[in-house]
């Protein structure tokens, strides 16, 4: 299953529990447009053909009569229905109108939209979201204005990084502090606007063998040296080390090609010339939280790494970053 | 008659062809100004196709010349200038380019001929219209040079980011309040002219269907455009004297609390509605009129009759009426429950009926008919399988679960367009090539025509078509860099070739614009009827003169008497009643 999870000229990977749905209803769209479409084209080509102006061709005054327009009107109608009713609406319900059961077992976040960067605020342990005040934010280290004094948010955790358990029931709060934006996940088949002055949730699952390392893990592939454009892979790292002919390194295992269309063109120039034919890369992190909402001058690059975990690795990520946080704060303290 | 002509040559120039009230005159304005928009809208866009093919490459051979407000010292756009340039080309294109040629052009002009009515019900409304609109065009060009650039919240100016703009989106409020106000102007005199000044026995279902598009257009303007115009006017209050209308409580912006500037309350979503609420309905006032020049251009040249007229009318009216109800379906993303978005998703799904029956009923207009292969047909035909795909990809962006996927992506950009480039777009240039011959007294070139329509063709489709692709890879509009992205980066082939497509588009267009300006001067005479069309404009002089038709018509028939059996011609003109 996840062998598929590239990304590429259709859909993206699809790593959630309700995704399969939406693809299956834009498929069963398409293939019906389809339909409809070579079914027109068939009939438009037919009359341009037969019925062009010529010697001796007559152009007939009374109308055609019969009721297959009627009919097919009729039946675009009945199926329209059928995919609002019997397609769409069953999945919007559930997006909207049936939220996880509040527990242990649904992984809560708030998450707040920023020109341009995404912020998590994870409740930690307890369950509970400290107490957040817009005159304690600071651009550069407290984004949201946490109170940390605050006994709720002693266990809290903020990262710009998007942290999830795989097959957990994920509820995610959304907003923004400035302008609107739109939190979205392709891979996930969810989105969001994220509205200042208004506190919308989503929820979603992802499914349980999507973890990041095992997503990079499918998602590396071999590309042939002479086909490959910086512009496409600038994404990826490197599997292995790959060395020039005096044997020295120029791309070691990990590392991106460049960080640009310079410097990555001429490391590929290198790579070929060192007698290379192939390159096995994967993507340096395989998810990705973007805004879909224009939301100002760096509205494109506004996005946050998504990375997935098993739930023990998760909740070992949590208490990792809590600690760190106290640790700093103690040195901040001392010091 | 005569009394009438004199009164024309007693006119000075700058009455006759400046401030002139004549309908013919403002439909001329109209249109060369309205293609000089488009033009230009086409050209923003063929840069930001540059950013987007090459990201961060200098542009080439203009970059330099462009402001500081859209480019670095070596000529690469930056960030901003690209927002502006989106922002510029979706209002240009829409506000100053496809609706004023549309309705301000071929409304203007053909609309008072084809009811028989010597003029618009109030001329100098009319020229106030087109003056309104020229001035509304000049401010947004305005915005280019003002300090940050124009405005580049994008053409929706969705608050707070609008509110929050530089100055340009100022300038843009003002122009669009012009824009607004030219058209209400516009529409008022349309619908009287229609509904007062018809011929003696033109009646409403022996009106073209051209005249029913224009009509229903016209209600559309009037009762979509007052909601935006408000919306503008509240959100420069924004700006300018810091209400809060759209601004919410507690905003922070780049970690600077607004409270100091706005009370807050507002809601931001409120623009979203009222803008949609005018938005909607303005994509039917894109439409429209281009299938009331489909129906004119297709009756003619298949020398028969057009399949269901009633119909296609009556379709055309509710296609008006729904417009009105179907808004919010560009805003399911905003966190709208169940029981609203299942109302608006129903609209949508019903509004795309009617607009199945009006494309069938062309595409059954072909049945038995004798096709000429001329320019305008040529343009007429390719706008229904385009305008079959833009409608057709409307489906699942109008259903909620998968617009989820599909909203805001390139598949949303490659719909629309498909609707509105390859449809209107190509509807008006058929108008253009069908009634140059009465504007002129003379036909603009056929082969130059082909030479436009055939590369055109098959550039617009490699233009538009891979974004459907790149879309559903999950690639988002409005960016700057889509390489950015990892979906984007994947895809980017595809957007390379939508780039060369524009490119090639745009050289496309030199033998229209080649042609339109040698017919004027050189095209090949023509008396007044040179397609054998049946419908009152052809009936008068061309060009016709000031007060159009040389004896008052009367109606005798329908508008496309065609082929009728046991006649002399193939076609009965409107105005005459034909031997067998």
């Amino acid at each position: 299953m996840l062998a598929e999870s590239t990304y590429g000229a259709w859909f993206p990977p699809m790593l959630s529990e309700h995704g399969g749905e939406i693809d299956h209803l834009i498929s069963v769209v398409h293939w019906f447009m389809l339909a409809l479409f070579v079914g027109w084209g068939i009939f438009f080509v037919y009359c341009l053909v037969r019925f062009r102006q010529r010697g001796g061709h007559k152009a007939v005054y009374n109308p055609v009569k019969g009721k297959i327009s009627k009919y097919v009107e009729i039946a675009v109608g009945v199926f329209e229905a059928f995919l609002l009713v019997g397609l769409s609406m069953p999945v919007w319900d559930w997006y909207k109108n049936e939220p996880p059961d509040a527990g242990a077992d649904r992984c809560e976040i708030r998450v707040v939209g920023e020109q341009f960067q995404w912020n998590f605020h994870y409740p930690g342990p307890d369950g509970k979201f400290g107490r957040t005040d817009a005159a304690l934010i600071d651009t550069a280290t407290n984004p949201l204005g946490i109170d940390w004094e605050n006994e709720d948010a002693k266990d809290d955790v903020f990262s710009q990084e998007m942290h999830l358990p795989v097959g957990k029931d994920i509820y995610v709060r959304i907003t923004s502090k400035d302008v609107i934006h739109s939190f979205a996940i392709p891979t996930m088949r969810v989105k969001q606007d994220s509205i200042p002055g208004m506190e919308i949730p989503v929820w979603f699952k992802v499914k349980k063998d999507a973890t990041t390392a095992k997503l990079k893990e499918s998602m590396t592939q071999t590309y042939p040296i002479d086909k490959i454009k910086w512009r496409r892979i600038r994404h990826h790292v490197a599997v292995e080390d790959y060395q020039d002919r005096s044997g020295q390194v120029v791309l070691a295992k990990g590392a991106p090609l460049g960080n640009n269309l310079e410097q990555g063109e001429k490391l590929i120039n290198t790579l070929r010339e060192s007698g290379h034919t192939e390159l096995v890369l994967q993507p340096a992190n395989p998810l990705e939280v973007i805004c879909a909402q224009l939301c100002g001058n760096n509205h494109y690059t506004m996005k946050a790494q998504l990375i997935t975990h098993e739930p023990a690795d998760f909740d070992a990520w949590v208490q990792e970053m809590i600690e760190d946080r106290t640790a700093g704060s103690e040195m901040f303290e001392d010091f | 008659m005569s009394a009438e002509h004199h009164h024309e040559h007693d006119l000075p120039f700058w009455r006759k062809y400046v401030f002139s009230v004549d309908h013919k005159v403002i439909g001329v304005q109209y249109t060369v100004t309205g293609l000089l928009f488009l033009f230009f809208g086409f050209c923003l866009m063929m840069i930001m196709r540059w950013q987007l093919a090459y990201p961060l490459e200098a542009i080439p051979v203009i970059g330099t010349w462009l402001s500081q407000s859209m480019v670095d010292a070596d000529g690469v756009l930056i960030g901003d200038g690209y927002n502006a340039l989106g922002a510029m080309h979706g209002t240009i294109m829409v506000f100053l380019g496809v609706v004023p040629l549309a309705v301000g052009g071929f409304g203007n002009f053909v609309l008072p001929l084809q009811v028989g009515a010597p003029d618009m019900a109030f001329p100098k409304l009319n020229m106030a219209s087109y003056w309104v609109y020229l001035v509304g065009g000049i401010v947004m060009l305005i915005g280019f040079f003002v300090p940050g650039g124009a405005a580049n919240s994008g053409w929706t100016s969705y608050t707070p980011l609008a509110n929050i703009a530089t100055t340009g989106q100022t300038v843009w409020l003002f122009g669009m309040v012009l824009l607004i106000t030219s058209s209400l102007l516009g529409s008022v005199n349309f619908i009287v002219t229609t509904v007062q000044l018809r011929a003696k026995g033109l009646s409403f279902f022996r009106l073209p269907f051209f005249v029913w598009a224009q009509f229903v257009t016209s209600f559309l303007l009037l009762l979509a455009f007052p909601p935006l115009e408000a919306a503008g006017v509240l959100q420069l209050m924004d700006r300018l004297a810091d209400t809060s209308f759209f601004m919410p409580t507690g905003l922070v912006v780049s970690g600077e609390l607004q409270e100091s500037i706005y009370s807050g309350g507002g809601s931001p979503l409120l623009w979203q509605h009222l803008f949609w609420f005018l938005a909607h309905p303005e994509v039917y006032v894109l439409i429209l009129p281009a299938m009331g020049i489909l129906g004119e251009v297709i009756a003619c040249n298949t020398r028969k009759p057009l399949w269901g007229y009633k119909s296609l009318v009556y379709s055309a009216i509710f296609l008006g009426f729904m417009s009105f109800i179907v808004w919010a379906h560009h805003m399911f993303m905003t966190g709208m429950g169940t029981t609203l978005s299942t109302f608006f998703q129903a609209t949508t799904m019903i509004i795309s009926v009617p607009s199945v029956i009006i494309l069938t009923c062309f595409i059954i207009s072909l049945w038995n008919a004798s096709i000429r292969y001329n320019t305008p047909m040529l343009f007429a035909l390719a706008f229904l399988p385009m305008f079959a795909i833009g409608g057709l990809t409307g489906l699942p962006l109008g259903l909620t679960a998968s617009d989820i996927h599909l909203h805001d992506t390139y598949y949303v950009i490659g719909h629309f367009h498909y609707v509105v480039a390859p449809g209107t777009i190509f509807a008006l240039f058929a108008g253009v090539y069908h009634w140059f011959p009465k504007v002129t007294g003379r036909k603009m070139s056929e082969f130059m025509g082909k030479l436009h329509f055939w590369p055109s063709f098959v550039f617009i489709n490699a233009v538009f078509m891979p974004m459907f692709f790149v879309g559903m890879a999950g690639v988002l509009r409005r960016q700057f860099d889509q390489t950015e992205q990892l979906q984007g980066a994947v895809v980017h082939g595809l957007t390379i070739m939508s780039s060369w497509g524009a490119w090639g588009l745009g050289l496309a267009q030199i033998p229209f614009i080649i042609n339109f300006f040698w017919s004027i001067r050189k095209g090949e005479k023509v008396g007044d009827n040179p397609w054998e069309a049946t419908t009152l404009e052809w009936a008068a002089p061309s060009p016709p003169p000031h007060g159009n038709f040389e004896t008052v018509p009367v109606v005798h028939c329908g508008p496309y008497e065609y082929s009728v059996p046991e006649k002399k011609t193939d076609y009965c003109p409107q105005n005459v009643v034909m031997e067998a």
